[in-house]
């Protein structure tokens, strides 16, 4: 696979997540009035699509990524993982015993709380290999 | 580990951008890679010294 710049990877995200955006806000508000019931699920849905684009963008980049890359890559990933494991059974708990009040809209964070908790911890194990970030 | 990769790579007057270049890695791995911050696997390792025609035991000192 050939590897991408980053700021060809850059562009990409930033495109699909400007898509992201103009759906949410110009086509998902018509998921709550649209008169048919199929008609409410895309319209719910479409903003997911922008979404799978960016995971493969970012799939792509890290299986061109050079062996250090794809191992900074995969630990920031768990790290990640861990992260949104412990806060989704913090929330989880806390909505079961009634402490903490959580809607179903809670799950729209889970993609959101990986994104920067992956960049996060991307950029903190760069820098402990003498780097500011992945290329 | 040790290693004489920053050695062996000014010696032939490259860059580090330069040697990434050549490895197919990026300047991060071979800067990671000089000051010993990371260890290459074994292809890595062999494509290095193929290189700089070197044995990988002459490249690479485990520093007992």
């Amino acid at each position: 696979m050939k590897r991408q710049t980053r700021q060809q990877y850059r562009m990409r995200v930033w495109l699909l997540m400007a898509v992201y955006v103009a759906l949410i806000f110009f086509v998902w508000p018509h998921a709550k009035t649209a008169s048919s019931l199929p008609l409410r699920a895309l319209f719910a849905l479409l903003p997911t699509v922008p979404v799978i684009g960016v995971i493969a963008v970012m799939l792509h980049h890290v299986m061109c990524s050079d062996e250090l890359e794809q191992r900074i890559h995969t630990n920031a990933l768990g790290i990640a993982t861990a992260i949104v494991c412990i806060a989704s059974l913090i929330g989880g708990f806390l909505a079961a015993a009634h402490v903490l009040a959580l809607g179903g809209d809670i799950l729209l964070w889970v993609f959101p709380l990986v994104c920067v908790s992956y960049a996060a911890s991307r950029w903190l194990l760069a820098r402990r290999y003498g780097g500011a970030g992945c290329e | 580990m040790n290693n004489r990769v920053r050695e062996l790579r000014e010696a032939k007057g490259w860059s580090q951008g330069e040697l990434a270049l050549r490895l197919d890695v990026s300047r991060q791995t071979v800067n990671a890679i000089e000051t010993g911050k990371y260890d290459p696997s074994l292809p890595l390792a062999f494509k290095l010294a193929k290189l700089f025609k070197q044995a990988i035991e002459d490249l690479f000192d485990p520093g007992e």
